[in-house]
């Protein structure tokens, strides 16, 4: 186990170095250094004030040094300057990353809480026609565009009941309606797998023994199925991180709220490079650590992944 | 596929009823809307309250010269007090914080007298010593926070503190348009203190100290700023119609990024101002009782697209005037725009002082510029599109996507030119071509619009020119010879020489519609706007307070 948990934290390390060398990279490919880029946009850019904010943010000097630097940042989080407010990057985005954390954190929540209740309602139903009504809202709800969802229920709850603000003003409704926009559409893809991977467990031989032993349905349901069902779900929910952080975008701008996903747009609109470099590390980062989480939990799920070596007959196909 | 199809039901239905909602926000409310030009003028004004403007996009740097975005200068404005204020009115500068000013008749040295009694918010004094350690940061930059000097004090030289009411500043060459430049936002005034921080200091509103008639309260990063009027503020400009404090208690500034909310927004009285209204959400707007304010961009050139010659394929002025002619501006309004917009009848707008209307000139004629094409040797390919030396008459534009029309109104031309046998290839509203194309001159046009204090010099001179890169001998003689003027008269006759020679003689900028920044205000609001489009939130009110 112990080799497992050291095994998957080192290569979680690896990917967000390379990820911050692609990073780097990308960012050399540029036509021009940051500074250039951001001072494009204003008309008075003058050769003397570039050459010298160059200086100052260390872009003169050679590439390697720039890379060493940069990454001997990180490791103390200096993420460098960015270039729009004059403030740390780090700082930038400590302003703004609570909010982001606290609509994303519920919202996920949230959706895994949805996909269970879900496929627990569509696996025990006994009626016909509302199994299959709700075996068919996950397409539905995945279909169903945030910024769409979002912008109808403001103008129903804000402008014409006028029950929640605009903004976020600290209320409550504020803050679960985008939570619940962005669960709606997070949990689609969970449920999905769920309920697949649901009617595959029940398929198997020893649910048909547990039936035969007397077990009630939801006994075996929440006994049995569920926690066999579980590891294909957890997956995917570690790779709806993704989803989560393009959806936060599409959420914060609709409800006009602070956070990471605001800060992006921001940062690409006014073309503050060091500012998107921190913040595409940081998203790179979120993605790592959490696919790591779920992968130090599945063998709390299924203790075969690591007990069955591969090959072995045991060895989980996946 | 029954389950398919029933998914497919609901989301139709869904979709249904969400846009039966949406529509009746049109339609429910009183239909009362008012004259944008009185809306601070109509009624008593009443004392107090909280005033709620939405910008479109979160502010992160309050440093002066970032006042050239709109976003920044509609808040600094309360903030930071000028020298000299523009009154459009008169079309004359006027006294704020400097009571008096006076030039040496080369247009060399300009000598300002501070007003008495003006403080800073840290209760520091604004006098001559203050001016003149703020007008060195604009003329001459601040190294040590990388902040660089002004573009439109570029004639800066010196400047020195006469007494403590008088500063003299010495200019390296004659400027006709320094007094004017002392009137913008991005020459806000802060307090000696301000100018000592670094970069970060001097950008955070939270550090910032000016005299303006609202002070720093609180903030809430990329979600609202809260100002509290200055109750001992009493120096507003010498034309202002309040020359107290602010009727308003507090302003707070939030952001709306979501174009779709901002007529539901002020309708509603969430806000009572918003800026970037949609021609669309116009009529939507004061249908539902709220008012649609077009603020006029006097201090702005109009929103043109700037031509570069540098692919060769127009060169030739005959080419260029075939395609100013090729517009058909009036379809722009009809269909693009709205009743909020003027078109535009030069480069300048027809507020701004020297304006020459050239509109005659800029009727659409197609078979003139059919005819002008064919004089200048592009033939008719067989796909419609002329030809000359096997090149095509396919030519580019970009723009920023900072004004919510300037895409669908460079679609509109491209359709437009078809007729004549050209082809527009519209990049327009894509910020990252931008970045390139803005300083590459086989880009044909960049669509733009841009601060223009006085005359078109500090915009086209070769020194600042990045409208047409172009170093055309004739016209940066004439750009010096405006901005060396000495007597207002002489200026304002070269201002009209430009604009002809730009928009007609050699048709190096192709003139769409006067600048203007439409905003949504709450039927309750009382406000009005400088000549930069920046609301007087010192003159505002509400009925409801």
């Amino acid at each position: 186990m112990g080799g497992y948990i050291a095994k998957r934290i080192g290569q979680a390390l690896l990917v967000i170095l390379l990820a911050y060398t692609a990073v780097f990279l990308a960012v050399q490919a540029l036509p021009n250094d940051p500074v250039t880029i951001f001072l494009s946009a204003d008309s008075s850019a003058d050769p003397a004030t570039i050459a010298q904010m160059k200086a100052y943010y260390g872009y003169d000097q050679p590439l390697i040094v720039q890379y060493l630097n940069q990454l001997g940042g990180l490791f103390t989080g200096d993420l460098g300057y960015s270039l729009s407010s004059g403030s740390a990057v780090s700082t930038r985005i400590g302003e703004v990353i609570g909010s982001t954390l606290i609509l994303a954190g519920s919202a996920f929540a949230l959706a895994i809480v949805l996909a269970v209740l879900l496929t627990a309602a569509a696996s025990l139903s006994r009626n016909n026609t509302v199994r299959k009504a709700l075996l068919n809202l996950p397409p539905l709800m995945i279909s169903i565009p945030v910024f769409w969802l979002g912008l109808v229920l403001l103008q129903i709850l804000a402008v014409q009941l006028g029950v929640m603000s605009l903004f976020p003003d600290g209320s409550l409704l504020a803050l679960a309606v985008p939570i619940i926009v962005l669960a709606i559409h997070l949990s689609a893809p969970i449920a999905q797998v769920l309920i697949k991977s649901v009617q595959e467990v029940n398929r198997q031989p020893f649910v048909d023994v547990l039936r035969a032993k007397g077990a009630s349905e939801s006994w075996i349901f929440y006994r049995h199925t569920l926690k066999n069902a579980a590891p294909s779900a957890l997956s995917i929910a570690g790779i709806t991180v993704g989803t989560l952080l393009a959806g936060s975008v599409i959420t914060e701008t609709v409800f006009a709220r602070a956070g990471l996903g605001q800060l992006v747009l921001q940062a690409v609109t006014v073309q503050d490079i060091p500012l998107v470099q921190g913040l595409v590390l940081l998203t790179a980062a979120a993605f790592t650590v959490v696919n790591l989480l779920v992968d130090l939990i599945h063998p709390k799920l299924d203790p075969r992944i690591i007990t069955a070596h591969a090959g072995s007959p045991r060895a989980l196909v996946v | 596929m029954r389950n398919k199809n029933l998914g497919l039901k609901t989301v139709a239905l869904l979709a249904a009823v969400g846009l039966t909602l949406t529509a009746c926000g049109g339609s429910n409310a009183t239909g009362q809307s008012s004259d944008p030009t009185t809306a601070a003028g109509s009624g008593t004004p009443v004392e107090g309250g909280t005033f709620t403007f939405a910008e479109v996009t979160p502010i992160n740097n309050w440093q002066t010269q970032a006042a050239r975005f709109y976003e920044k200068a509609n808040v600094l404005n309360s903030v930071l007090d000028r020298l000299t204020y523009f009154d459009v009115e008169s079309g004359k500068v006027v006294g704020w914080i400097a009571s008096d000013f006076t030039a040496n008749k080369t247009q060399t040295e300009f000598t300002f007298t501070i007003r008495d009694g003006v403080t800073f918010s840290d209760g520091t004094d604004l006098d001559a010593k203050a001016v003149q350690k703020n007008l060195d940061a604009l003329g001459l930059g601040i190294k040590s926070a990388q902040i660089q000097p002004n573009v439109d004090f570029a004639a800066y030289k010196s400047s020195e503190v006469v007494d403590k009411n008088k500063v003299k500043v010495t200019l390296k060459r004659p400027d006709a348009n320094f007094l004017r430049a002392t009137s913008s936002v991005t020459a806000g005034l802060v307090s000696p203190e301000t100018l000592k921080l670094d970069n970060a200091g001097q950008t955070a509103i939270a550090k910032i100290v000016g005299s303006g008639p609202f002070v720093f309260e609180s903030e809430k990063a990329d979600e609202e700023v809260v100002f509290t009027s200055r109750d001992d503020y009493a120096w507003a400009p010498e034309t202002a119609a309040n020359q107290a404090d602010a009727y308003l208690e507090k302003l707070v500034i939030k952001y709306l990024p979501e174009v779709a909310h901002r007529a539901g927004a002020a309708q509603s009285g969430q806000v009572d101002l918003v800026r970037g209204l949609q021609p669309v959400d116009e009529d939507v707007l004061s249908a539902g009782g709220g008012q649609v304010l077009a603020a006029q961009g006097v201090d702005l050139t109009t929103n043109h697209a700037a031509i570069r010659i540098g692919s060769g394929k127009l060169n030739d002025p005959k080419v260029r005037q075939a395609l100013q002619v090729g517009i058909d501006r009036q379809a722009l309004k009809d269909t693009v725009l709205s009743d909020s917009y003027v078109l535009a009848g030069s480069i300048l707008n027809h507020q701004a002082p020297g304006f020459v209307d050239l509109s005659a000139e800029l009727g659409y004629d197609p078979e003139k510029s059919k005819l002008l094409l064919e004089e200048a040797g592009w033939k008719v390919g067989t796909d419609g599109i002329r030809e000359k030396d096997g090149k095509k008459l396919e030519i580019t534009v970009a723009s920023s996507n900072n004004s919510v029309v300037i895409k669908p109104a460079f679609e509109l031309i491209e359709q437009q030119w078809r007729q004549i046998g050209v082809q527009l290839v519209n990049r327009a509203a894509d910020n990252s071509f931008l970045t390139n194309a803005m300083v590459d001159d086989q880009i044909e046009f960049f669509g733009t619009r841009q601060f223009a204090y006085g005359g078109l010099g500090p915009v086209y001179a070769p020194a600042t020119n990045n409208q047409t890169l172009n170093a055309d001998k004739e016209l940066n003689d004439l750009f010096t010879r405006e901005q060396a003027a000495t007597t207002e008269e002489e200026h304002l006759k070269l201002v009209e020489e430009e604009q002809r020679e730009l928009v007609l003689d050699k048709a190096l900028t192709l003139v769409l519609w006067d600048e203007v920044q439409v905003y949504g205000a709450n039927k309750d609001a009382h406000i009005d706007f400088t000549s930069g489009t920046a609301p007087i939130f010192q003159g505002a009110w509400k009925s409801n307070g």
